[in-house]
């Protein structure tokens, strides 16, 4: 007989939190079968979502694991410390907050999902239209919470999962929009034959008699137990006393772990950027590099001609001796500008015009669960946007760079002759002769370097934890000061390395 | 992202590599400007480089595309491009050169000195008898110094009232266009120009004395062109005067104070050979005690000019004396439209203020008057009347007044005082400063007869009066002349 769907026994949960441990499952022990269509019930912040969450893999890597003591299987696996991979590719999640890819077609999102399952993609009109989309909405933005939520099954669907979980599916819908999408879900569950289906909800109304079971969370005891359906149901308390265990673990411990899993964070997508650098998602990987080339070129082009400009005319003008060493002075100002200061200025602008907007859709891309739903479909998200990111500004930084000393040089031209009437042969010789291919090459090498650590640090502090939209600002903010940080330490360095 | 944003970015990208794809050109010299390209020849390039101007006359015309060694190595060729303002003035007898940092000795002086602080550059000058304009791609032999006649120094502009005089000289000395006139070691004016008389037995300088000190030139001043000089004895020790002219040849003049008229433009002087050995004469004691800031002449049209006289008295048994008179006047046009001057007559015949010791009429020749006008010319006058009862007033008419001479207006003169009386004296210094002061109890009328014969006695702003004396001869006390006298054909026109 094989395994069954769930299996634990006397198995705890509790959360790490920063200022203890918070007990969620208490010595529970429970036998689920397959097959069944479950609905997980139990008051709010009961730990339900958490123990979905462990089982179908979706803890946030950054975050420590809950702490676990006993079994906890699942189709015959432990998963009490997550899914081995194999088994991840068997279960599918519908978020609760979808995590539908905003910048693809609703099409596009299923594609997706086919191509991560190995599927051929030709089945998405058929799924769309299982699900009731039918004709398919050409933008993800303009769905509605119920064609959202239809969207999102269809998506799980294209898997073919052994195991369906769904998170309140039902939330913030109408009754009778919640109706057909608990009734999408049933049918969904009934399609494919073994397949287990778990929901959590508060909204047993809308499945009322197309469920197998419940499985319902004690708060108060902190286990949990089958109740078959007609069955009354424990009334809940009203409001989940939280009460706290005692902390298991010393702040020192707690600090160190958190440490660890910082610096883990860091090493893991370092790594991923280098043994991902082969761009699998090629579309991504092309309107990347689009975006950070073509975006920032306006804002680069013009802030360089005015500092190439502004630079060389006060350079000229600010003369002690007034109209003399024109030609020395234009040397230096060539030289520092084209080698030294503008690839840093050009790496300062790119990381405001290109980094913020690219930290910023990362951020909300985490906080709306679309890098979540990547995981659920089996795709890596590194994959996904790390490497298109790399590849995007480790081209894109260069060629801003290239534009931006080209804007200088024209501007700082343009300054010359105007304040000393310099020819245009006087102020090129002048203004390129100190410059040399070693220069150019630093320049290139330095843009490219600076472009790779942006985007790492986009990718890094934008795919962080995201407990809230502030959240999202901070990491931002962050992406910002770390990116032009690490641009000016790589100049200066490169700078002192070649030249000192 | 929208499409825009990417069109705008491709559009700035295409912008970019066009853009360095011209600073490329220009750099590798591949594309050629328009103009007329012209090679020149020199044996040393100067340190040029690429991209330097060409300069006509300093303006830029043109640039140098490159600077090679001849094939044979004896040379180096410059490629110049002009442009068509260039081209224009380019022919086959244009000199070509190089201007950097020159030093030819104390004589030449520098040139070039501008490149001390810019980059080298080529000028080139053509002459005014033009040759045929230069083809393009003509090869030139350039010149390797700058020729002489672009090195004078900007000379000062003349201005209005300045004088100029010639100066004649046994030897040239260094002399050089722009060289110092130098009176009691201040520069009072410049040379203009040196050259050789027509016969070579002499050289003739141009001189400009500024207007401001055009006073201290009279026909009696005393020339020299400076050289150092070393006077003195072995046990009393040297003195060497005009070691400034090591450096810088000039023109140094002494005149001895109240001596000779002043100079008229045109006039013509003998350097001395050597330097006088005038010791520089103490300051006068007046200027210790008198603190009269130099001012502005009373602007309310009264015009006052410095009348000078020189004469000489013939006696029959003695040497002849010098006749020295001097003394402010004012200026008008009479009905006729001469420019007549009145003032005191004490100041100008000779006559008048000479007695012959032995009685008889005084003999007096050469007679010579100069008026000088504030900020304008110093001109010839004649005496043309004289008041009757031997009154110390006489008019003066102008030989040859300018056209923008000034005149006092009829309403600025009172012909109808008798007897001037509390009116302010107001006079005309041999610097041609004009000075006004109150009457009052304290003044001293017979003092400043020494030095303010024939001021104005203002009141009211009109000049009702002269300062002059009471009778003839020399040593009268002072008295105040009415201009009442001048008869009606001398006054203004109305």
């Amino acid at each position: 007989m094989a395994a069954p769907f769930w299996s634990l026994r006397s198995f705890s949960l509790a959360h790490r939190r920063d200022d203890g441990e918070e007990l969620l499952l208490d010595n529970a022990s429970l036998e689920v079968p397959r097959g069944g269509f479950y609905l997980l019930v139990g008051g709010s912040g009961g730990g339900k979502s958490s123990l979905v969450r462990l089982c179908a893999g979706l803890c946030d890597p950054r975050e420590p694991l809950p702490r676990t003591q006993g079994a906890f299987d699942c189709l015959g696996e432990s998963v009490a410390h997550g899914p081995s991979r194999a088994l991840r590719a068997r279960m599918a999640t519908i978020l609760q907050e979808e995590g539908l890819l905003d910048e693809l077609t609703p099409r596009q999102n299923v594609e997706l999902a086919l191509r991560a399952a190995g599927r051929s993609l030709r089945l998405a009109p058929a799924l769309l239209a299982d699900v009731g989309l039918d004709p398919i909405p050409d933008r993800v933005a303009s769905l509605s919470g119920g064609m959202r939520k239809r969207l999102a099954v269809a998506r799980v669907l294209a898997a073919e999962p052994e195991a369906l979980f769904c998170d309140e599916p039902t939330a913030g819908l109408d009754p009778e929009a919640a109706r057909k999408i608990a009734e999408l879900l049933r049918r969904a569950h009934d399609a494919a034959k073994g397949r287990t289906t778990v929901v959590i909800t508060h909204d047993l109304d809308s499945f009322m008699g197309l469920h197998d079971a419940v499985i319902g969370l004690d708060i108060s005891s902190k286990t949990l137990r089958m109740q078959e359906p007609g069955a009354k149901l424990v009334d809940e308390p009203a409001h989940s006393a939280k009460r706290r265990a005692e902390a298991a673990d010393s702040d020192l411990v707690h600090g160190l772990r958190r440490s660890v899993l910082a610096f883990g964070g860091v090493a893991h997508t370092i790594a991923s950027s280098i043994v991902r650098l082969p761009p699998i998602e090629l579309r991504q990987t092309a309107r990347a590099i689009a975006q950070c080339t073509f975006a920032p070129m306006p804002f680069v082009a013009g802030a360089s001609a005015a500092i190439g400009g502004l630079a060389t005319f006060f350079a000229l003008r600010n003369n002690p001796v007034e109209g003399g060493f024109e030609s020395e002075i234009l040397q230096g100002t060539g030289k520092v500008l084209v080698a030294v200061l503008m690839p840093l200025l050009c790496a300062f602008f790119f990381t405001a015009r290109v980094a913020a907007g690219a930290a910023a859709r990362l951020g909300t891309m985490t906080r709306t669960q679309q890098v979540a739903s990547l995981r659920t479909m089996g795709i890596d998200p590194a994959d996904y946007l790390l490497t298109p990111l790399v590849w995007g500004m480790a081209i894109g930084l260069p060629a801003a760079t290239f534009v931006g000393v080209t804007f200088a040089s024209l501007a700082g031209w343009i300054a010359a002759e105007a304040v000393s009437g310099t020819s245009t042969l006087g102020f090129v010789q002048s203004w390129f002769r100190n410059v040399d291919a070693i220069d150019l090459r630093t320049a290139l090498g330095k843009s490219v370097l600076s472009g790779y650590l942006v985007a790492l640090t986009c990718y890094h502090l934008g795919t962080g934890p995201k407990r809230s939209g502030a959240d999202v600002g901070e990491s931002v903010n962050r992406s910002i000061v770390l990116a032009m940080g690490l641009a000016l330490f790589v100049h200066a360095a490169l700078t002192l390395f070649v030249y000192a | 992202m929208h499409r825009s944003r990417y069109l705008i970015g491709i559009v700035t990208l295409v912008l970019a590599i066009l853009g360095a794809s011209m600073l490329w050109n220009v750099l590798s010299s591949a594309q050629d400007q328009r103009g007329m390209p012209l090679r020149v020849e020199f044996r040393d390039a100067r340190g040029l480089r690429a991209g330097a101007d060409v300069r006509y006359r300093g303006v830029r015309v043109g640039n140098v595309r490159a600077v090679q060694v001849a094939a044979d190595g004896g040379k180096a060729v410059v490629d110049l491009t002009l442009a068509d303002s260039g081209a224009e003035h380019a022919c086959v007898n244009s000199a070509f050169w190089i201007v950097s940092p020159r030093f030819g000795g104390i004589a030449a002086g520098a040139s070039g000195l501008d490149t001390l602080v810019r980059d080298t550059y080529v000028a080139f000058l053509t002459p005014k008898e033009r040759g045929s304009r230069l083809l393009a791609g003509a090869l030139l032999a350039g010149d390797e110094r700058p020729p002489a006649i672009v090195e004078p120094d900007a000379l000062a502009p003349i201005a209005h009232g300045d004088l100029l005089m010639t100066l004649l000289a046994p030897e040239n000395h260094g002399l050089r266009e722009g060289s110092p006139v130098v009176f009691r070691g201040t520069q009072t004016g410049d040379v203009r120009s040196v050259r050789l008389s027509s016969d070579g037995r002499y050289i003739e300088a141009q001189l400009r004395i500024d207007n401001a000190h055009r006073h201290t030139v009279t026909d009696a001043s005393v020339f020299w062109i400076a050289r150092p000089h070393l006077s003195g004895a072995l046990l009393s020790g040297f003195t060497i005067a005009d070691v400034a002219a090591i450096v810088s040849p000039f023109v140094g003049y002494a005149t001895e104070p109240g001596k000779g008229a002043p100079a008229v433009d045109g006039h013509r002087a003998a350097a001395t050979a050597e330097r006088p050995d005038a010791a520089a004469t103490e300051v006068p004691r007046e200027a210790l005690s008198r603190a009269v800031a130099p001012s502005a002449a009373p602007s309310d049209s009264i015009v006052l000019v410095r009348v000078t006289y020189d004469a000489i008295e013939r006696d029959t048994f003695s040497a002849d004396d010098a006749v020295h008179g001097e003394g402010t006047g004012v200026l008008w046009f009479d009905s006729s439209g001469r420019a007549v001057v009145v003032t005191a007559r004490s100041v100008v015949d000779g006559a008048y203020t000479t007695s012959e010791t032995w009685g008889g009429s005084v003999d007096i020749v050469r007679e010579q008057i100069t008026v000088a006008v504030p900020n304008g010319p110093v001109l010839r006058a004649h005496r043309v009347w004289v008041a009757d009862q031997e009154v110390d007033l006489a008019a003066l008419v102008l030989d040859e007044a300018p056209p923008d001479l000034r005149g006092t207006p009829l309403d600025r003169i009172a012909f109808d005082v008798d007897q001037p009386s509390g009116y302010s004296l107001r006079s005309l210094r041999a610097d041609g400063n004009a000075i006004a002061e109150a009457q009052d109890a304290s003044m001293d009328l017979d003092a400043a007869l020494t030095d303010r014969r024939g001021a104005a006695m203002v009141k009211d702003a009109k000049a009702s009066g002269l300062l002059g004396q009471t009778a003839p001869r020399k040593n009268r006390s002072a008295r105040a002349i009415s201009l009442a006298l001048v008869p009606q054909d001398l006054r203004p026109r109305p």
